[in-house]
């Protein structure tokens, strides 16, 4: 596969600004223009006009900065940009380009901190992947970019041909001229260097698009279904090592002292050195430096945590209490009236959610060389800012001398919001200057040293009236993942933490005495950001008290959503669900149960309803229905799969998945202990959006937090049985 | 020792241990099999060993000598796609992509043996096969696909 | 039209390929009482059976007694999860068993990945499973194990959560234990590749006790004082 190293190259010199020849385009302008990362590096008779185009002699390149981490960011970004720059996505080039400021995401922050994210977005010059954003934070740019870039090339055009810029049209990187002359983009790139970029033109009406709303290509489909798609653990250099790291398991536990000589002579290692709270082997061969790896015998420190599941789960569980509130945005009516609420219609409940691991398909990985002056990283990453500037202060470079060239990503599901792996590499590379060294971590080390999904615990009461809810006041307790995260990325957040009730205060219902509390805990493990974040386990709770509500009163699920709906795009939703799967005639038959959840994450309502049979053999999952509404569809193919993709996520995690703690170390090391979910146990899903919403949403997240609630009240409906703890294999048997 | 991979044949001076996966990866430079666990519980490196579905991490390079080795790059190109691939591309299966020529490699060796496969029969086949993106309802539809295509030749 | 051709070939290939592993593999466990299967004269046993206690020394409620105490062991073998996991029932499954799949001790579940060996019994109709077993362990913990020929005991070899009695009785019957006398049974212990793998079954798997000398010479011991079984069923 000789192309292998041809696209390693040819990705080293993109990072390296060294286009010949060309042009690049791309225009957003937040009050003050922003700088154009493209423009470094340019050489005599080029120009780089806008961020996002860049058209030289050899063919036309969209920069797709937002990072593909499987969920088609790649795909939607050209498609946007193709949309009024009128080229074929599958037939261009596509980069992430270079790390910037002028690729902020302005939507990402407003998840953490309302209404403030585009003003911190743009001065932190967050380039960041995540929280469903990348369709929402770039629908607008991208297009405009796009159409920029078409103008000016017509404007070029115009000029060269004496032609009036209104008889002009372009097809296909072409313009075409008013006697049907076609001139290649390409033809116009050096040209166009010189012209002024035209100003922001009127977007095209949704009604003439070719390419958004329609069912297309994913520009990576047939790389990805031949073997060709080259991520970043793919990447070969010449005279390239390969290296591995065992690290403490007990994260930051440090290493108290190693031996490594029975290591060092095994066939093929070439070096062994201590890196950061672990030991690093540079070997000839990626199996080698595992085996070699495994050969050391390491005496680990001890981490700043309790030692094991049982004495995190205590320590949570005693911060459920008023001196530990951290957070409460919802505080309706006055909940404490429960207390003169008969028995019979009250109940008090507690849940628990475990620590769950990302494990993606691609374990951690980075290609880092180090020369003088300079720093070359290639890394699957959705934060290369963040990496940027942590490298820098390794190794005393300056930013702009760290050159981070992104990689297609084996999945993250929030996994690379994080630079452990990359700043190993990079401590690996300072050692052996000139070499480019490639760091892969076995997958037990990936399981082991993942920053998990926050285990937390929740404390839910409520009360009934006349068939209906009338109190519902949940409590819930956990570490801060934004303060884990941002203590290792930049410095912790002042104030609240939103991801500790997110999904449960944030529901469009009016329920007459309604609260949500978050309560924080110490820090415990690690922990960070997993596909839907707080909701993951927020909506989980919110949603099983709801439904433990419903039945006390003897309501119906969806009507009392119904009653209390406040919000029109959620209420259009549940009416649908309740269309689609015929829920007011609903007779399933002995031994079968229906569930229904809804949970609004990142701007989007999904609701769920399961059909669920309980077999001789254990609980078996018939059929998911998804309704939800993300505004105008752009990508409908891409969209099924990333709603389906989620429920899946979120049931096979629900059913299977748990990482439990012993001597401060994961126990779950790898696939045979937390898979998530497998072929067999997928069910039929079933997909309906509507788009009554006037905003453009993101879809790779919010599917997940209702498919856990959603199948917890189906086996309700079904077998009588409450489970409020995942994973429900504990508890019940599926098939 | 010498291997035979999607047809050429390679020389090679390893240990008679070394799992066939880091042989291809790391020796012979064919990248299209992917290390995803290395204990047989994902197949992101499933190959045809004569035919067969194999785990290249859990079987060792001795074992294969002599025998035909076809990787995902050897089963088809984009410009000769394999009916099992065409069905992928079709199906749009692959998210992030990573298993899928694993699973790509294992649905082939299936439907040699089962060329008109039941959902179940499909369950019971590929559900040695993991994705962590959930492409799994795309990978059933695929299959089917995949078989009447070879079906119709 | 070729390519159909082709297909069927291929398909005529594997098929045949994957009904000389079953035949290799019946032949695993019927040779040997092909080889041996007629009786054997009585003095080519006692010369094996070299350790066995002098019957006449002790009363017959004792040797019974001592012939069960050496069943309790053979049973502690046939019972433990390197065996019991793979000589499972008619629903093809096989299982993952014991505390080394972090599980409770007892505590069983079917092998991941809805793995059904099928009524080959080698995964033929499904997933083979050599796709993973290969010839020798894996030497990586939680890898899977290896043997040549891996495969699911005879669906009559039942063992998995069956009583002592029962296992006892369906490997004294030479219907259920593939036609072998005893003394079979004890060479197929002590000669079988994948029968030994049960005392050899790779990082982080406890195995099964006393080691294959041992168990055999327990099992020819039990032979010796008549083979009882316990009661019940």
């Amino acid at each position: 596969m000789a192309s292998v190293k041809t696209i390693a190259r040819r990705s080293f010199l993109i990072g390296s600004s060294a286009i010949a020849g060309g042009v690049a385009f791309g225009v957003y302008s937040y009050k003050k223009p922003l700088p154009n990362p493209l423009e470094t590096g340019l050489q005599a008779g080029e120009a780089a006009l806008t961020p996002f185009v860049k058209i030289d002699k050899n063919g036309v390149t969209l920069i797709t900065p937002r990072a593909d981490k499987g969920q088609g960011a790649y795909s939607i970004q050209a498609y946007l940009l193709a949309e009024e720059l009128d080229v074929d996505p599958t037939q261009v080039r596509l980069s992430p380009g270079v790390p910037s400021p002028t690729y902020y995401n302005s939507t990402v922050m407003n998840e953490g901190m309302p209404g403030m994210g585009h003003v911190i977005g743009r001065l932190m010059g967050l380039q960041i992947t995540g929280g469903s954003s990348t369709v929402p934070d770039m629908y607008e740019r991208l297009r405009r970019a796009g159409a920029v870039a078409r103008e000016t090339l017509k404007r070029t055009a115009a000029k060269e041909f004496n032609v009036s810029i209104a008889d002009l049209t372009t097809e296909d990187s072409h313009v075409i001229l008013p006697d049907a002359r076609r001139i290649p983009y390409t033809a116009l790139a050096s040209k166009a260097a010189k012209v002024k970029p035209a100003e922001a033109s009127v977007l095209r009406d949704p009604k003439t698009w070719r390419y958004l709303g329609k069912d297309i290509l994913r520009t990576d489909i047939v790389a990805k279904s031949t073997g060709r798609q080259v991520y970043g653990i793919d990447l070969e250099f010449d005279n390239m090592f390969y290296a591995t790291v065992r690290a403490n398991p007990g994260i930051g536990g440090g290493v108290k002292s190693y031996d490594a000589q029975a290591a060092r002579d095994m066939r093929g290692v070439l070096d062994i050195l201590p890196v950061k709270n672990g030991i690093a082997v540079v070997a000839d061969n990626t199996w080698r430096a595992f085996k070699a790896a495994e050969a050391i015998n390491i005496e680990w420190g001890v981490p700043p945590y309790p030692i094991n599941s049982d004495a995190i789960w205590s320590e949570m569980y005693a911060h459920i209490a008023p001196e530990f509130q951290n957070i409460q945005r919802l505080n309706a009516g006055d909940v404490s009236t429960i207390d003169g609420v008969n028995k019979a219609d009250s109940l008090a409940v507690e849940y628990r959610t475990p620590f769950l691991a990302h494990a993606p398909m691609e374990p951690m990985n980075a290609v880092v060389m180090i020369q003088d002056k300079r720093c070359d990283i290639w890394t699957g990453t959705q934060i290369p800012r963040f990496v940027q500037s942590h490298v820098a202060k390794q190794t005393g470079l300056k930013n702009k001398d760290v050159h981070i060239h992104v990689q297609a990503m084996g999945g993250s599901f929030g996994r690379r919001l994080e630079l452990t792996y990359v700043l190993q590499a990079v401590e690996i590379a300072q050692s052996m200057p000139n070499v480019p060294v490639k760091l892969i971590w076995s997958r037990e080390e990936d399981m082991t040293h993942d920053y998990p999904r926050p285990a937390t615990i929740a404390k839910g009461r409520g009360a009934v009236k006349d068939g209906k809810i009338t109190h519902f006041d949940l409590g819930i307790v956990g570490a801060s993942l934004t303060h884990s995260g941002m203590s290792r990325l930049a410095s912790p957040l002042p104030g609240p933490d939103p991801t500790l009730t997110t999904g449960a205060d944030d529901q469009p219902y009016a329920i007459e005495n309604y609260r949500v509390t978050g309560y924080r805990a110490p820090e415990n493990v690690p922990i960070s950001s997993w596909r839907s974040v707080g909701a993951s386990q927020n909506g989980f709770y919110h949603e099983c008290l709801f439904d433990e509500l419903v039945a006390l009163a003897g309501a119906d699920p969806l009507e009392e959503r119904l009653r209390l709906c406040t919000d029109a795009v959620t209420r259009k939703i549940l009416e649908k669900a309740g269309e689609v799967t015929n829920w007011s005639s609903r007779t399933l038959g002995p031994n079968r149960g229906r569930g229904l959840a809804l949970t609004q994450s990142f701007g989007v309502s999904v609701a769920q309803i399961i059909d669920i049979t309980q077999t001789m053999q254990g609980i078996k999952i018939d059929k998911v229905h998804i309704i939800t509404d993300v505004g105008r569809i752009l990508d409908p193919v891409n969209l099924e799969a990333q709603l389906t993709g989620g429920a899946i996520w979120g049931l096979g995690h629900a059913i299977n998945c748990e990482l439990t703690y012993e001597n401060y170390a994961a126990q779950q090391t790898n696939y045979h202990e937390h898979a998530g979910m497998r072929l067999y146990q997928t069910p039929e899903i079933e997909v309906t959006v509507l788009e009554n919403s006037p905003h453009i949403l993101g879809a790779g997240e919010p599917a997940v937090p209702p498919a856990a609630p959603a199948l917890a009240n189906a086996i309700f409906a079904a077998t009588g049985q409450r489970l409020r703890e995942m994973p429900f294999q504990k508890y019940i048997d599926f098939v | 020792m010498e291997l035979s991979v999607n047809g050429q044949g390679y020389t090679l001076d390893v240990e008679d241990d070394m799992p066939l996966l880091w042989v291809l990866r790391d020796e012979l430079k064919i990248k299209g099999p992917k290390y995803g666990c290395g204990i047989a519980q994902c197949g992101a490196c499933t190959v045809h060993v004569d035919g067969m579905a194999v785990r290249s991490c859990s079987i060792r390079v001795k074992s294969v000598k002599g025998a035909q080795i076809t990787t995902i790059e050897g089963l088809g190109s984009p410009k000769a796609l394999h009916a099992v691939q065409a069905a992928w591309i079709e199906k749009q299966v692959a998210q992030c992509g990573y298993c899928q020529a694993g699973h790509i490699m294992a649905a082939s060796a299936f439907l040699d043996m089962n060329p008109d496969p039941t959902d179940a029969d499909i369950d019971q086949a590929l559900s040695a096969n993991l994705c962590r993106c959930g492409t799994y309802p795309r990978i059933r539809a695929a299959v089917h696909l995949a078989a009447s295509k070879l079906r119709e030749g | 039209m070729k390519p159909v051709f082709m297909t069927r070939k291929i398909l005529v290939n594997r098929i045949d390929f994957l009904m000389r592993v079953m035949v290799l593999c019946l032949l695993v466990f019927f040779m040997p009482s092909r080889a041996e299967g007629a009786p054997q004269d009585s003095s080519q046993n006692i010369t094996k059976i070299a350790q066995a206690p002098s019957l006449d020394a002790l009363p017959s409620d004792d040797i019974t007694r001592n012939a069960l105490t050496e069943w309790d062991k053979l049973y502690s073998v046939f019972s433990h999860p390197r065996c019991a996991s793979c000589h499972v029932g008619d629903d093809n499954r096989p299982r993952w068993m014991g505390t080394d799949y972090g599980l409770d001790p007892g505590e069983a579940q079917f092998h991941g990945m809805n793995v059904n060996g099928g009524m080959s019994r080698i995964g033929a109709e499904t997933l083979p499973c050599m796709t993973c077993h290969q010839e020798e362990n894996s030497d990586i913990l939680n890898g899977p194990p290896g043997a040549h020929v891996w495969a699911l005991a005879p669906v009559e070899m039942e063992w998995f959560d069956k009583s002592s009695a029962y296992i006892c009785a369906q490997i004294k019957d030479p219907a259920r234990n593939g036609g072998r006398s005893l003394e079979a049974v004890s060479d197929h212990i002590n000669n079988d590749d994948l029968v030994h793998w049960g005392w050899s079954p790779g990082p982080g798997r406890t195995p099964a006790p006393f080691g294959r000398k041992e168990t055999v010479d327990i099992f020819n011991a039990w032979i010796a004082q008549g083979a009882p079984c316990p009661d019940g069923s």
